[in-house]
């Protein structure tokens, strides 16, 4: 079972990610942050295999935590979850900073699974 | 499901990998010169005159051509010439795959097929505005996108009244907000009776009921659609060279007598009609 953490601001976005994710039967929720810097602790204190982070979050947002993330753990799998994917240069940015892969919202469960379980 | 570019599609649904995008964007940025660049590559103007001119734009809110013509290093036909030569040798993210060897020509007009019936439900559509609206084409297509969210993500029916502009926005249940900025400047606000509010939630959080959530759960369910409708805006618009950032949406409760269009704003009013007795409007609120 792959533990998954999810970072969203938005309470509704994160319970349908947590819902898809503990219904997967593979994938489990281990936490839930709301925003960049509560990711970067629990990405320490959770441990998880993957992170599904939103970009568009108050205080640190998504892109200026994955820079942090992947700079504290190079070994980090991330996975953009957001409404802004489809910015090209948005899209790019974060597969640059090592996210490894981008979802744009609105999306279908299958294509969420399939990028976990790519990972 | 969302508004995307090639790329991000082929990149979605595992046909190329990330490093593969990483390198074929590389090359893109490589081959395709910006205004400046092509401008000196033609002769055009020196590269001390595109100094100049990013010097003068820290003064004035123009493109960098607009610039140049203004400060008379080009003449408008040549203006018109860079554009063109920007447009006639762009290396699309497809061609760049293909010259990398990540897709063979074959699988590229396949996969372009895939992608072009994927985007299909976004492809615009006709929205009317009140004459003498600036930057008509953008607030069409945010209406016509809010229209075909209500549909794809909501799954709901509805019947678009005609637009029109107001000087005070109608009272309601609740309003979600986002404020865009860029381009344009405007301030996106669905307005929606409780009733709306709870299809909302249903939709949102793929629940058949929403009787016993929380009037938290039910306004970050509206606020989450607001952002993903303005998000997919912002995408749209890229694919038009328009750059429009968006900032986490809130939650207004309007007072019974409405509020009031704040002086250098021009409000433009979208009716939406689902069930009888329920209320959905899409107000934009720009600033002049």
């Amino acid at each position: 079972m792959k533990k998954v953490l999810i970072v969203d601001d938005s309470l509704s976005m994160a319970r349908q990610l947590e819902k898809i994710i503990n219904d997967s039967g593979d994938h489990t929720c281990v936490g839930l942050a709301r925003n960049g810097a509560e990711a970067i602790k629990m990405n320490h204190t959770e441990n998880p295999d993957i992170i599904c982070m939103d970009m568009n979050m108050p205080g640190m947002d998504g892109l200026t935590a994955l820079r942090s993330l992947v700079l504290l753990d190079k070994e980090v799998k991330v996975v953009m979850v957001t409404s802004l994917g489809g910015v090209g240069d948005k899209f790019t940015e974060a597969l640059k900073l090592g996210a490894k892969n981008v979802l744009s919202k609105p999306f279908e469960a299958e294509d969420m699974l399939r990028m976990l379980r790519e990972l | 499901m969302a508004v995307k570019f090639f790329g991000q599609f082929l990149v979605e649904k595992g046909i190329v990998s990330r490093e593969a995008i990483i390198a074929a964007v590389a090359l893109q940025e490589q081959r395709n010169l910006k205004f400046g660049e092509m401008a000196v590559s033609m002769g055009l103007v020196t590269s001390a005159d595109i100094d100049r001119a990013h010097k003068a734009q820290f003064s004035k809110d123009m493109k960098l051509g607009d610039i140049l013509v203004a400060m008379g290093i080009l003449n408008l036909d040549d203006l018109q010439g860079v554009i063109t030569r920007q447009k006639d040798t762009h290396l699309y993210i497809g061609e760049a795959l293909l010259l990398l060897g990540s897709l063979t020509r074959e699988q590229l007009h396949q996969h372009l097929k895939e992608f072009e019936l994927d985007q299909a439900p976004y492809v615009s559509e006709r929205v009317e505005l009140p004459a003498g609206v600036a930057n008509g084409k953008i607030w069409e297509m945010t209406a016509d996108l809010t229209y075909k969210m209500i549909t794809r993500v909501l799954g709901l029916h509805y019947r678009a009244e005609k637009c029109h502009t107001v000087s005070t926005l109608g009272t309601n249940f609740v309003m979600a907000a986002l404020d865009l900025s860029g381009d344009v400047e405007a301030r996106y606000l669905l307005s929606v009776s409780a009733g709306v509010q709870k299809m909302v939630a249903k939709a949102i959080l793929r629940e058949d009921s929403v009787e016993s959530e929380s009037a938290e759960i039910l306004e970050d369910c509206l606020m989450e659609f607001a952002n993903v409708v303005c998000g997919n805006v912002a995408a749209k618009a890229s694919q038009a060279n328009q750059v429009i950032s968006i900032n986490p949406p809130v939650t207004i409760h309007p007072p019974l007598e409405g509020l009031p269009v704040p002086p250098g704003h021009t409000a433009l009013c979208f009716p939406i009609h689902l069930v009888e007795g329920e209320k959905m409007e899409l107000f934009l609120l720009i600033r002049s």
